[in-house]
């Protein structure tokens, strides 16, 4: 098992020189030189030599690059323009919405996805699996942002059921040690603040979720008719066991495999889906700092921001690799 | 059904023509295919002729409508209302058929054509060549979709052709991906071997024996890609970084606009809303008929 980990960790290194790379020529090949966008369009030449020798702007390519690699693994990101405050730091206080934003929609788009897609296998060629299909298929064809502003028209405006914006009530008075607001409101034991944001997260977590789970749904139950039609199941089933064991022990576990893979896969959809939903609900996270940020042309922000959720994403497929390794011995000892 | 059951189906079935004949067979049968190409259809129709069938301009200000406040709905001269600056939604729902038509269509030909000369020289060179094309492919891949999409608009700055090109980059390493997974399956065919064997040049082994057999994924991918590419637009444009013309209305950015309306207008931001959605479902729709129809496990079988 180690070395299936340290042969997928060797893996990373190409991804990542790569990944540096090509976010450091995306600096480069920005419209106007990145001293001109620190010091604004009125800048005298003087000051632009001055800021191009301070921050090795006249040094060759390589160095550059280098310098750039040097800072960024020491975990300096480059200060906004807009705020002035150091990337790393707005990083840190608005990755924990993000985190809770994302987990509330996978979890959503699993604990739904998953039952559907496994039923409308056992019911194959009904009328229940026709229908979960094509709700699948409107369930990918919908815009993320189109779905929340929808949620939110009708819930939070219309029915005045949800709150439609933020991470919690303006009113409310609630300490957050670690900035994930449901958790800080159960470690503090305030019960009405996380059940506040936990209100909070409903809307934003259903738009989110959406995809995913469509996407679930459907792979679950093209693997569960895989599994259904194997051998090991039509064994099972004539040596007398219980029709649930087959389901639960033989085609459920058997068929999660590949899902589990898919389920991995979304994270990069739920990073790019946040920019989105974030958005339209106002949360004060990842993607709409970055949104923020393009609109503001903060590149700093940009380019740090990009480069994080691709590093999230690439952490969490290897994680996704490892554990499939450890679910499926085929994977890791071929 | 039993695998007893299965074979006899599988030995029943007529050896019909070929795979693409069958395929075409199979779509025609499917419901979902049907309505599928009907909503595409419309879209591609609708995308071409958009001047000659939206009653105004997508300029057009009636001004007059929008005194007493934003907006009113439906009448029977504004068949949608208008929008906040009294254009007609109609039209410009008309209109915006052509911007998701035409950058979904040069987005995905574009990804098409680098995606398969880089699989196919990846898959067919193999060694060092097929390794760095594919770790390249995979540092695309590392950064997901929208952001990397964003990232090249912001870079390129927003145009109708930056969208188009950043839409179309992001796309590359599926394409490349898949058509090398699906050469490598078929270069250990027995006809390629015995091409070989005969003496058939490299090249035209891999175009006229391997790539039309391998390309069967890549168009359904391509199908389910131009349903990805509206959405993605209308994203991008969501978030400010779409078509800066305003003589080319776009959907997301439709939705955008309504917004603020949400509470007195909200058919401003259902109607584009629901135009991407038929559009996205209908070639998705379409994408998932033909992976079935293609789809060799599932031959001679109903």
């Amino acid at each position: 098992m180690l070395r299936f980990i340290i042969r997928r960790l060797f893996l990373l290194v190409p991804i990542l020189v790569g990944l540096s790379i090509l976010i450091f020529l995306w600096i480069r090949a920005l419209p106007g030189s990145p001293a001109q966008a620190l010091l604004g369009e009125r800048a005298t030449p003087a000051a632009i030599t001055q800021i191009r020798h301070q921050y090795g702007l006249d040094k060759p390519l390589y160095v550059q690059y280098l310098r750039y690699v040097d800072t960024t693994a020491h975990g300096n990101f480059g200060t906004s323009i807009v705020s002035r405050r150091p990337v790393t730091t707005e990083l840190r206080e608005r990755f924990p919405a993000t985190v809770e934003l994302s987990v509330a929609a996978m979890l959503f788009a699993m604990s739904l996805g998953i039952p559907l897609g496994f039923l409308a296998a056992k019911r194959y060629g009904t009328i229940f699996d026709h229908v979960s299909l094509v709700g699948s298929l409107i369930g990918v064809s919908t815009p993320i942002f189109f779905l929340a502003l929808v949620l939110k028209y009708v819930f939070a405006v219309r029915l005045g059921w949800l709150p439609s914006i933020g991470r919690q009530d303006v009113l409310l008075d609630a300490s957050h040690p670690t900035n994930f607001y449901v958790l800080d409101g159960l470690v503090t034991g305030n019960w009405s603040a996380a059940w506040d944001a936990t209100k909070h997260l409903i809307l934003p977590a259903i738009a989110l979720g959406s995809i995913p789970l469509a996407i679930i749904a459907r792979s679950t139950r093209a693997a569960a008719l895989d599994v259904q039609n194997e051998d090991y199941v039509r064994t099972a089933r004539a040596k007398g066991l219980p029709p649930r064991t087959v389901d639960s022990r033989h085609i459920f576990r058997n068929a999660m495999l590949p899902v589990s893979t898919i389920i991995g896969l979304q994270t990069g959809l739920l990073l790019s889906g946040a920019v989105l939903t974030e958005t339209v609900f106002a949360l004060p996270g990842i993607g709409s700092w970055l949104a923020n940020a393009i609109f503001n042309r903060d590149y700093p922000v940009i380019q740090g921001g990009i480069l994080f959720t691709a590093l999230v994403f690439v952490f969490v497929n290897l994680l996704v690799d490892i554990s499939y390794g450890i679910i499926n011995p085929r994977i890791r000892l071929s | 059904m039993s695998v007893a059951q299965i074979e006899m189906v599988e030995l029943d079935a007529a050896p019909s023509g070929g795979l693409w004949s069958e395929a075409w067979r199979r779509l025609r049968r499917n419901p979902g295919a049907i309505v599928g190409f009907s909503f595409v259809a419309v879209f591609v129709f609708v995308g071409i002729f958009a001047p000659l069938v939206a009653p105004y301009s997508a300029l057009d200000q009636h001004l007059e409508l929008i005194a007493k406040g934003c907006c009113p709905g439906p009448s029977a001269h504004h068949l949608f209302g208008v929008d906040d600056l009294g254009r007609d939604e109609f039209s410009r729902v008309l209109y915006g058929a052509r911007s998701s038509l035409i950058i979904g269509v040069v987005a995905v030909s574009v990804a098409l054509t680098a995606g398969l000369v880089v699989g196919g020289t990846a898959g067919y060179l193999g060694g060092i060549v097929d390794s760095v094309l594919m770790r390249a492919m995979d540092v695309m891949l590392a950064i997901p979709g929208l952001l990397f999409a964003i990232g090249i608009v912001a870079m390129l700055g927003p145009s109708l052709l930056h969208i188009m090109i950043a839409i179309g980059v992001t796309n590359i390493p599926i394409f490349a991906r898949l058509l090398r997974g699906s050469i490598l399956a078929q270069r250990e065919n027995d006809f390629v071997l015995a091409a070989r064997a005969v003496g058939v040049p490299r090249r035209s082994i891999l175009a006229s024996h391997i790539l039309p057999n391998a390309i069967s994924p890549v168009i359904v991918q391509g199908t389910l890609a131009l349903a990805t590419a509206i959405i993605d637009v209308a994203g991008l444009s969501f978030l400010g970084l779409g078509d800066p013309n305003p003589a080319r209305p776009e959907w997301g950015q439709m939705l955008t606009n309504s917004n603020n309306y949400l509470q007195n207008a909200p058919f401003l931001a259902i109607i584009p809303g629901l135009a991407i959605v038929v559009s996205a479902l209908g070639f998705n729709l379409i994408g998932d008929a033909l992976r079935e129809a293609l789809d060799p496990k599932l031959r001679g079988r109903e």
